[in-house]
């Protein structure tokens, strides 16, 4: 018996978007961090572009799929690495859904990649943080470090909010002619 | 190759209020933390009990209202430790770097230094605090 199982055109599209996501974060867990815990996040880029090209059931599927993937091949699945990689993937994309909720409820212009990507990279932080408090360094001396990171944050996100931004223009502007 | 005065059109072009608002308050949040984890003292808890401990030993526990100077036996050495009006620091190791007695008064609960090399290490822990300061959870 011949197993057949039907495609659709969007499942081709995620398993795409899932292998970019998921060979950028392999290759940026190659690079050594100049701060543990600091990573560019570039793998980030993918789902935030999921998320503003096709929506965020598309971006969960993407991030997920990235997250316990990469996870298996880099041999951290399960474990604290993994649970961080996790916590911080499904918080940003809980604070981005309820920000785009948000603006919605208010009537405003949605933002940019550019405020997503903030909004991604400080939350998908605090949601490590958090964990990383609460079950393997519960310190509240950890806490000091809080602010370096949150900098960080906001900074990274800005820049891989403009790559995002830059991708979906390119991508707009060549569907386009 | 994507050129920086591109970029800058680009976010020129595409920034709306809702992201102008997103930066400006994750500016105003990071700086905020930094005030109240780096420089907001009220908002930790006060101190009470100094904790000295010795390599895998149970901390000893000294009170922080009486001033007094401990002198402990490390790895390589004695250690002084004084306590001064509800503060404490290392005043002497016997260590090469002196990174413990450089890091000068411990004042807010949760605050430690630790002398490696002659493995000691001290922290303040207050009874209002809700954490203990060393004690890991399993």
């Amino acid at each position: 018996m011949k197993l057949h199982l039907t495609t659709t055109h969007q499942d081709h599209r995620i398993a795409l978007l899932a292998a970019l996501a998921i060979s950028i974060h392999i290759i940026e867990s190659a690079f050594p961090s100049p701060l543990p815990g600091i990573k560019p996040g570039l793998a980030n880029v993918i789902t935030l572009f999921t998320f503003i090209m096709y929506g965020w059931r598309a971006a969960l599927q993407v991030s997920l799929l990235r997250v316990i993937i990469s996870s298996l091949v880099l041999g951290t699945f399960l474990s604290p690495t993994f649970l961080l990689s996790l916590s911080g993937a499904l918080l940003s994309l809980c604070s981005l859904i309820f920000f785009q909720f948000l603006f919605h409820l208010l009537h405003m212009k949605p933002p940019s990649a550019i405020g997503y990507a903030v909004i991604a990279a400080i939350s998908h932080m605090s949601g490590q943080f958090f964990i990383a408090w609460y079950f393997f360094i519960p310190h509240p001396g950890l806490f000091k470090l809080l602010p370096i990171f949150i900098t960080f944050a906001v900074l990274l996100g800005i820049v891989s909010g403009i790559i995002t931004q830059l991708i979906i223009k390119t991508i707009k502007s060549d569907t386009n002619q | 190759m994507v050129s920086l005065a591109k970029v800058l059109t680009i976010s020129k072009e595409l920034l709306t209020p809702a992201d102008i608002l997103i930066i400006i308050s994750a500016v105003f949040l990071s700086t905020w933390l930094y005030y109240f984890f780096w420089f907001d003292n009220n908002q930790q808890g006060k101190a009470d009990t100094l904790l000295v401990q010795y390599a895998e030993s149970l901390p000893q526990e000294y009170p922080l209202n009486q001033d007094q100077i401990i002198n402990i036996q490390g790895h390589i050495g004695p250690s002084l430790i004084e306590i001064k009006q509800g503060k404490a620091r290392f005043i002497h190791s016997s260590c090469r770097n002196q990174f413990c007695v450089f890091h000068s008064w411990l004042s807010v609960s949760g605050d430690t230094t630790a002398c490696l090399p002659n493995r000691i290490s001290i922290s303040l822990k207050g009874t209002s605090s809700q954490y203990d300061a060393i004690a890991g959870r399993q």
